[in-house]
């Protein structure tokens, strides 16, 4: 950036403040949400240009699967959107398996449904507890948490961890839920409710709160299709794009859910329809679990499901011996484990379109790991939203679009 | 907003009232070093390879599909063959806890459930060394585990629920607590 150092050197030298103004805000910044890093210039308290920069939480999960099997790769899908770790987990394994032609029990379709309900309204309890607190509801903060808690407990007794849950496989589901988890499925779905006002009683109407996003990072519909907005960022302007409608995966076209979408497209209409959406796989949830007793004792893995010691190089099928005679052996043809091809498959993550890009070359490991990462595109999308807005807005309009890093460095 | 709501602050009022509702309700937090959460079964923690209570040995048989699978590559075998018995002896098992991510692939591999990972997960160390579980610290966490467990135990990644029988190898489908 030699540009800025020169302009800072200038601004040194001067009395007059007529060159733009620039700060630096982050990596290491509490409202960032992670380690972003925003290079603002201001003219006064308006923001002229945001540049946002990546990359301080680059691991490389990409090429990283690369050099590990199939479900071995599928661990570091937890790593991505670590609030919501079981909506990656289970759209890698629906990649993997549209790439294989695999058919997932019923029994493990609901469950991931569930599951995936369950990340929702983690992440969406934990990004309002965070935006809440960056503008400055510390009481919402807490609440939240209490009932994320709730849900981490649940976590814990479905699989045995809590955060990075790797409880989808490749073909279905790791263990069936037991009754204690369904019984306290119900408890939470019953309860949960009730819990929601009690998050809006505190800012709904609050007129700190409304002054602070309303008219706040506004985007029209049209620009935010163009920026490639996705998930309840997209919705909060209007646009009714919700891939469980559009393009329903598992078993999301039976049940009866609506999807929520606002009109304004400012920060307030943002967590409007994130409100809305836990109230609405609250519901889902409970459908599930209705569902669920359905087929209650039926397997929750396929069949033909790869064992979980995929082999990582293309087996040789057995040959039959060579003719004694001839003396030259015939070449053993390799058996594909994964078909050779590509695949995309996009899922409704919590916090946009969470899609896989696989390219596999017919062995055991994927050739090519793409991730279109909801938070990557957000975060391109932050200049638009907010220059013209004042310095201290910029903390809205992060918190508005839900970004994590951990999914956007990859 | 009408000129009642604005002069008296009746959102805040509404939320302080909220709050104050909450000051006499039964507290969600716990004390923690004293008072502790009860985990869940199959919470995967601390790792610890089984002593069976018959031999009163490690049940690990060195087949090798546990450093195989994990991600992590954090796993180190050894194996050699007796020259009596022709028997295969694990030499060296290892664990980098440092480098393990928990998945728990581990466990649910093992034919016949040698590696376990346990409810256990106040541990740390001055060292890296500390963290480096070898076989017989493997074997001593076990036994530290077990002492605090209601017996039988009974992981849940030994025979996973709503796994078909035919797909678990025998091992898995004979699971027994311990
Ligand atoms: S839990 Fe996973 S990372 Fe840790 S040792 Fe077992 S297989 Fe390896
Ligand atoms: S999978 Fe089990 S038996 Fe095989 S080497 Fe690992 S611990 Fe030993």
């Amino acid at each position: 950036m030699p540009q800025a150092v020169e302009i800072i050197q200038k601004q040194k030298n001067s009395d007059q403040w007529d060159e733009p103004y620039l700060v630096n805000m982050g990596p290491q910044h509490p409202a960032t949400h992670g380690v972003l890093r925003l290079f603002l210039e201001l003219d006064g308290e308006t923001i002229v240009r945001c540049d946002p920069r990546i990359g301080y939480l680059h691991r490389g999960v990409e090429k990283l699967s690369e050099n590990l099997t199939y479900s071995q790769a599928m661990v570091l899908t937890d790593r991505l959107d670590y609030i919501a770790s079981a909506a990656n987990n289970v759209g890698y394994c629906l990649a993997v398996e549209k790439l294989m032609g695999l058919e997932v029990p019923r029994r493990a379709q609901i469950i991931r449904v569930i599951v995936c309900e369950m990340a929702r309204i983690a992440s969406h309890l934990l990004w309002l507890a965070t935006h809440a607190l960056d503008i400055g509801a510390m009481t919402v903060f807490l609440y939240c948490f209490r009932d994320r808690e709730w849900l981490l407990d649940i976590f814990e007794e479905i699989c045995g961890a809590r955060l990075t849950v790797s409880y989808p496989r490749i073909g279905g589901v790791r263990l069936d839920f037991n009754q204690k988890i369904i019984d306290e499925l119900y408890r939470f779905t019953e309860e949960f409710p009730r819990r929601i006002p009690e998050y809006e009683t505190l800012i709904d109407v609050n007129r700190i709160w409304l002054k602070r996003t309303k008219g706040v990072g506004v985007i029209s519909g049209e620009e935010a299709v163009n920026l490639g907005l996705t998930g309840p960022s997209l919705r909060g302007s209007g646009v009714r794009y919700d891939l469980r409608r559009t393009r329903p995966y598992l078993i999301y076209d039976e049940l009866d859910f609506e999807v929520a979408v606002e009109y304004e497209g400012d920060v307030y209409s943002r967590y409007r329809v994130r409100m809305k959406e836990m109230r609405e796989a609250n519901k889902i949830i409970r459908q599930c679990l209705d569902k669920l007793a359905e087929c209650e004792g039926e397997p929750v893995i396929a069949e033909e499901a790869p064992d979980l010691l995929i082999p990582f190089s293309k087996p040789k099928r057995p040959q039959p011996a060579p003719h004694p005679k001839k003396g030259f052996l015939v070449k053993s043809v390799e058996v594909p484990i994964v078909p050779e091809g590509e695949v995309y498959f996009a899922i409704e993550a919590p916090k946009g379109e969470l899609g896989y890009y696989i390219v596999s070359d017919g062995s055991g490991h994927p050739w090519r790991v793409r991730i279109r990462a909801p938070s990557f595109v957000h975060i391109s999308a932050l200049p638009a939203l907010s220059e013209g807005q004042m310095v201290a807005d910029i903390i809205a309009v992060i918190g508005s679009v839900d970004i994590v890093l951990g999914e956007c460095d990859r | 907003m009408s000129i009642v709501k604005t002069i008296f602050l009746t959102e805040i009022m509404k939320g302080l009232s909220l709050t104050l509702r909450k000051l006499f309700a039964k507290p969600v937090t716990i004390q923690y070093p004293e008072e502790k959460k009860p985990l869940a079964p199959g919470f995967r923690g601390r790792h610890a390879l089984v002593r069976d209570p018959k031999t009163g040995k490690d049940r690990c048989v060195g087949c090798y599909r546990c450093a195989q699978v994990c991600p992590a590559k954090c796993i180190l075998i050894e194996t050699e063959r007796d020259p009596e018995t022709k028997a295969r002896v694990v030499k060296r098992y290892e664990i980098d806890a440092l480098r393990c991510i928990f998945c728990g692939y581990c466990e649910e591999v093992c034919p016949v459930n040698a590696i376990v990972l346990t409810e256990f997960y106040e541990y740390s160390g001055y060292s890296r060394e500390e963290l480096y579980f070898d076989k017989e610290r493997l074997l001593q966490n076990w036994d530290e585990f077990i002492v605090t467990q209601k017996r039988p135990y009974f992981n849940p990644f030994w025979k996973p629920r709503g796994i078909p029988e035919r797909k678990l190898p025998a091992g898995k489908r004979q699971a027994e607590g311990i």
